[in-house]
């Protein structure tokens, strides 16, 4: 019946020759919407220019951050000025070292603290809301207890605590911002866990004799990626604000190494004397990374969340 | 409602008794104490000066001791730096200056944040509308710390029109920047909240149903709208208040208005462990109250909560 004919045998291969369409999935939609987001996309390529520079920019450094410029100490209004001639393009801070240097290393202090503090919510956050989610009942109950004492805690003030209590370092201060930043985390985690439990691929997984810890790993935690993304990007900006409060009070890193906040301090004090410069590079860099950092975090909600627009 | 607010004060206990504890445990860890100083006190007079602090006594009797004062007394022990002043008297000199900028600052936030919200939704794409938009993206940028130089510079340096710190028992000319550096973060974030939650309330079915029968548009506002619009801003006063204690070290500093804030960093930097206990205690008790006090307006607001 099914003779070799070439007839049927063109037919199969015009049948078979259209390729399948690909089907999209969740993370290629969102990408999409990510990338026709402007706004967002405007921040990137900001934000990316700063890292750029951070990375980059002590190449073009003539001086470090600890030299002082014995030469120009002696009147940093009149000598101090921002000059690209004797390499010293941001000016000179009040102890007469250069300010571009510092400044570089204080911009990657806080975008290392944004980006470790979010890691640490995120890895320490997500455990904890899974398991307390997952597991649910006594241990639940008691788990989540835990997070809303400390949650009723003001964590400025906590992390003064411990970096006053273990001195300042920057392990210290690592630890200290990720104390208080996987908390809220815990609990996004756990309410977005509390649903998906319930739902049916969950119970076929669990009818099909997958292991709990399987559930979680291939199923549950894929799940959450989403959410969990979006609040640790929003969480950024805010470990370095609070990174910077900190700093700005002189509790925060020890010289010679500073952060913007330090820097935004020095220079909030010295600007009575006309040397705005030291004020205002720090703050231009701050208030940049800041502001691209809440537009590609909203950018991240809108692009994963696509109930919530 | 009275069961649900019992619940809720006895639910503080516990929380109130971990940070004593874990804040009494984590001074006693520290490496180092007020009493080191680069001049070595003979053993003698240094073992003389912890038994006069009681920091000879097993750590539970310091502990035991320490809590049964704050309960029975609210007496929250001597300084470990002021020889003639203990941590009440601290408190007592610091406390009214930084509620009276906090509180200040708190009303102010809230009600501008929440006017040009609800003028920003109403209004819906005019000029109101983008300028608290803007407001709202912009004082993410603009925290206490960034705001104080930039006032300073602006109202005392070039314009010379407000004194650059000081308290002067409350003067208005003295308490305008510490405000405006407090609340302006918050003001922003309070509008962009108030906004996106009326302009969701605004295009819900029951708003929908009081236009359609006819109600004019003041009392669609205010009869039916307002209470749905407020929920989730209530539920933000509680970080607000928070923000508004912690950004109180900041303007004590940078203000030098002689706040609470002011003892606490100086204490963190001599480690005076007894005042940065006290201070800690006292904001982390006053977070739990506030936190308690939003919970019950947010239970009076919304009529699906059950207690």
């Amino acid at each position: 019946m099914f003779g070799k004919s070439d007839k049927a045998a063109d037919l199969a291969g015009e049948v078979t020759d259209h390729t399948a369409i690909q089907g999209r999935s969740l993370w290629r939609d969102a990408l999409d919407r990510f990338l026709r987001n402007k706004a967002a996309m405007a921040c990137v390529f900001v934000l990316g220019l700063i890292v750029v520079f951070v990375v980059f920019g002590p190449l073009l450094a003539q001086w470090s951050n600890e030299e002082i410029d014995w030469s120009r100490m002696g009147d940093i209004v009149r000598d101090g000025r921002p000059n690209i001639e004797n390499g010293h393009y941001f000016g000179l801070d009040e102890l007469g070292r250069d300010l571009y240097a510092r400044v570089i290393q204080a911009t990657r202090t806080s975008l290392l603290v944004g980006l470790i503090g979010a890691a640490m919510a995120l890895i320490l956050g997500t455990a904890y809301g899974v398991i307390a989610g997952f597991y649910g009942g006594r241990l639940d109950a008691g788990m989540m207890r835990f997070v809303d004492i400390l949650l009723a805690i003001p964590t400025t003030l906590i992390i003064i605590l411990i970096l006053v209590v273990a001195g300042r370092s920057f392990i210290t201060l690592f630890i200290a911002l990720g104390a208080v930043s996987w908390l809220t985390m815990s609990r996004i985690v756990r309410a977005q866990t509390l649903t998906l439990k319930t739902r049916e691929f969950i119970e076929a997984a669990r009818a099909g004799g997958v292991s709990e810890g399987a559930i979680i790993v291939r199923h549950i935690l894929p799940n959450l990626l989403g959410v969990v993304i979006v609040y640790a990007s929003l969480l950024v900006p805010e470990m370095i604000l609070a990174e910077s409060f900190i700093s700005f009070l002189g509790l925060g890193i020890a010289e010679p190494n500073t952060s913007l906040g330090r820097l935004i301090a020095e220079g909030a004090g010295t600007m009575a004397y006309g040397t705005l410069w030291q004020l205002l590079f720090p703050l231009f860099f701050y208030v940049t990374i800041i502001i691209t950092m809440f537009f590609i975090g909203d950018g991240l909600r809108d692009a994963l969340d696509p109930k919530d627009r | 409602m009275f069961a649900y607010i019992v619940k809720r004060l006895l639910g503080a206990i516990p929380t109130l008794l971990f940070l004593v504890v874990a804040a009494f445990f984590m001074m006693h860890m520290a490496p180092g104490g007020p009493f080191t100083s680069e001049r070595k006190l003979p053993p003698e007079v240094l073992a003389n000066i912890e038994a006069q602090y009681g920091l000879d006594q097993p750590l539970w009797k310091q502990l035991w001791d320490y809590v049964t004062g704050i309960v029975l007394h609210f007496d929250f022990g001597p300084s470990f730096r002021y020889k003639d002043r203990d941590v009440n008297d601290i408190i007592a000199q610091g406390f009214p200056i930084s509620l009276t900028y906090g509180t200040l600052s708190f009303i102010v936030a809230t009600l501008i944040g929440v006017s040009l919200g609800i003028a920003a939704a109403i209004r819906h794409n005019s000029w109101i509308d983008y300028f608290a938009v803007s407001l709202g993206i912009v004082a993410q940028a603009l925290p206490n710390f960034i705001m104080g130089p930039i006032l300073i510079l602006t109202f005392t340096l070039w314009l010379g029109w407000l004194p650059g710190g000081g308290w002067n028992g409350g003067q208005w000319q003295y308490l305008i920047m510490p405000v405006i550096a407090l609340s302006t973060s918050y003001m922003g974030n309070i509008a962009r909240l108030t906004r996106s939650s009326m302009l969701e309330v605004l295009n819900s079915n029951f708003i929908r149903t009081a236009r359609a029968k006819g109600l004019p548009a003041r009392s669609v506002i205010w009869r039916h709208a307002m209470k749905p619009t407020l929920l989730p801003v209530i539920s933000y006063l509680g970080p607000v208040f928070v923000y508004v204690l912690t950004g109180s070290v900041f303007v004590d500093l940078y203000f030098s208005t002689g706040g609470l804030g002011q003892s606490y960093v100086n204490s963190a930097l001599t480690r005076d462990y007894a005042v940065l206990l006290g201070v800690t205690i006292l904001y982390g008790a006053l977070t739990i109250f506030v936190n308690l006090l939003t919970d019950l307006a947010y239970a009076w607001f919304d009529p699906k909560m059950r207690y």
